[in-house]
């Protein structure tokens, strides 16, 4: 392996001139085209959004609200609290949809359970936050739930840290822990679940922005431009500002 | 080329792949290429970071490291130098322990494969070999230099 071996004592080899030529030609190529690679993989455009247009139709579940219920859009999540690309959707760019939409009375968010069966713990997640729910604290309980994903997905029993997390979300542990223990609504979740499936959801986290059904973590600008066809579609009513981040109950939906 | 000139051409290319995986963990890739196994499952669990940093910022440290000592072992001034050889094959020793211990995670604890971890761990695997390889070629030149220098005083 060695080509440039030979010719007198140890301290006198040296690689041939056309070796090492070669050597950093390689070098130098593996340089150019990795810096390369790495630049048009940074500012690569995101992939285009596949839509499904979809009839509107009432929902059967209530899912978890946040913002005006006759906001003029109307958005539902099926998500997974184990699923990554859920918890990137959750931590980069719902924020900015709150601040910026909800809140502003534009769009009503409404967070369906869709537990996947190969992940372990999403039943259980999705039921601590039902029970934070009771308490009017399933948006914080949600953040954290995703936040802290990492670190309770692989648990073979992730109830201590879910208790942790209900009480930094600021939910009275006692009726929590009653409330899990029992798995009082389980019902619940495999109704949002069902909702899912009567929709033709397969995949986490499916959005429903309006009439266009949408697989994927999505962006803040995808998220925009989806609510801005799906305004531009909606018949004409004034818009309300939300008050508040709710755990509202309310069932109807288009 | 020599050894020494193929274990730099190796640490380069972990070098990419774990710079890859570092700006997709830091947000500034937002989506993995992974035609085999399910990369972003093993780069968003909790043994993707170590010490706060992510497990593959360490792995383009150690790659950095191993290709500066590398560069310096193919000048003429330190082609045969042991301590090179040494160097290049504890650090690249080091590397496939950890990374068998990455490897470990991914089947047993994250029961997922990410594509781009198996290539480096086998990257670092053969710069391995070819450092050990290097690291008993360097000795063989040692000890005949010696006698070279032996003999030559004795006569």
């Amino acid at each position: 392996m060695d080509a440039g071996v030979g010719r007198g004592g140890s301290h006198l080899v040296t690689p041939r001139r056309g070796q090492a030529r070669a050597f950093y030609l390689v070098l130098a190529v593996i340089a150019v085209a990795g810096i390369g690679a790495l630049l048009w993989l940074a500012n690569r455009p995101a992939k285009a959004i596949r839509t499904l247009t979809v009839q509107p139709t009432a929902a059967q579940a209530e899912g978890y609200l946040a913002g005006n219920p006759d906001a003029p859009v109307q958005v539902l999540e099926f998500a997974d609290f184990q699923c990554p690309a859920c918890a990137q959707f959750s931590t980069l760019t719902e924020p900015d949809i709150r601040q910026r939409l909800v809140d502003q009375g534009t769009v009503s968010f409404r967070y369906f359970d869709f537990p996947l069966q190969q992940h372990q713990n999403s039943l259980r997640a999705s039921i601590a936050a039902a029970c934070a729910a009771d308490q009017g604290k399933f948006w914080p309980m949600h953040d954290l739930l995703f936040q802290q994903q990492p670190y309770w997905s692989e648990e073979r029993n992730p109830r201590g840290k879910f208790l942790e997390y209900a009480a930094q979300a600021g939910v009275d542990q006692s009726a929590w822990k009653s409330c899990y223990d029992e798995q009082r609504h389980l019902e619940r979740i495999m109704d949002n679940s069902a909702e899912g499936e009567r929709r033709g959801v397969t995949s986490t986290p499916t959005f429903i922005i309006g009439t266009q059904m949408i697989a994927g973590a999505l962006a803040y600008d995808q998220f925009k431009a989806l609510v801005d066809t799906a305004l531009a579609h909606a018949p004409a009513r004034p818009t309300a500002p939300a008050a508040s981040h709710g755990d509202s109950a309310t069932p109807a939906l288009p | 080329m020599t050894r020494r000139m193929w274990v730099a051409v190796l640490s380069l290319l972990g070098l990419f792949i774990a710079l890859y995986l570092t700006l997709y963990k830091v947000g500034a890739i937002g989506q993995l290429s992974c035609s085999v196994g399910s990369c972003e499952t093993v780069n968003t669990s909790r043994w993707s970071l170590l010490a706060g940093q992510p497990v593959a910022a360490w792995g383009a440290g150690l790659y950095a490291l191993i290709l500066v000592v590398a560069l310096a072992g193919v000048q003429d001034a330190r082609r045969d130098a042991p301590a090179i050889a040494w160097a290049l094959t504890l650090l690249s020793g080091w590397g496939v322990l950890f990374s068998g211990y990455l490897t470990y995670v991914e089947l047993f604890r994250i029961h997922a494969i990410c594509i781009w971890c198996v290539t480096s761990a086998s990257i670092i695997t053969i710069v391995f070999v070819l450092s050990a390889s290097d690291l008993a070629r360097a000795r063989r030149t040692g000890r005949r230099s010696a006698a070279v220098h032996a003999s030559g005083q004795r006569a």
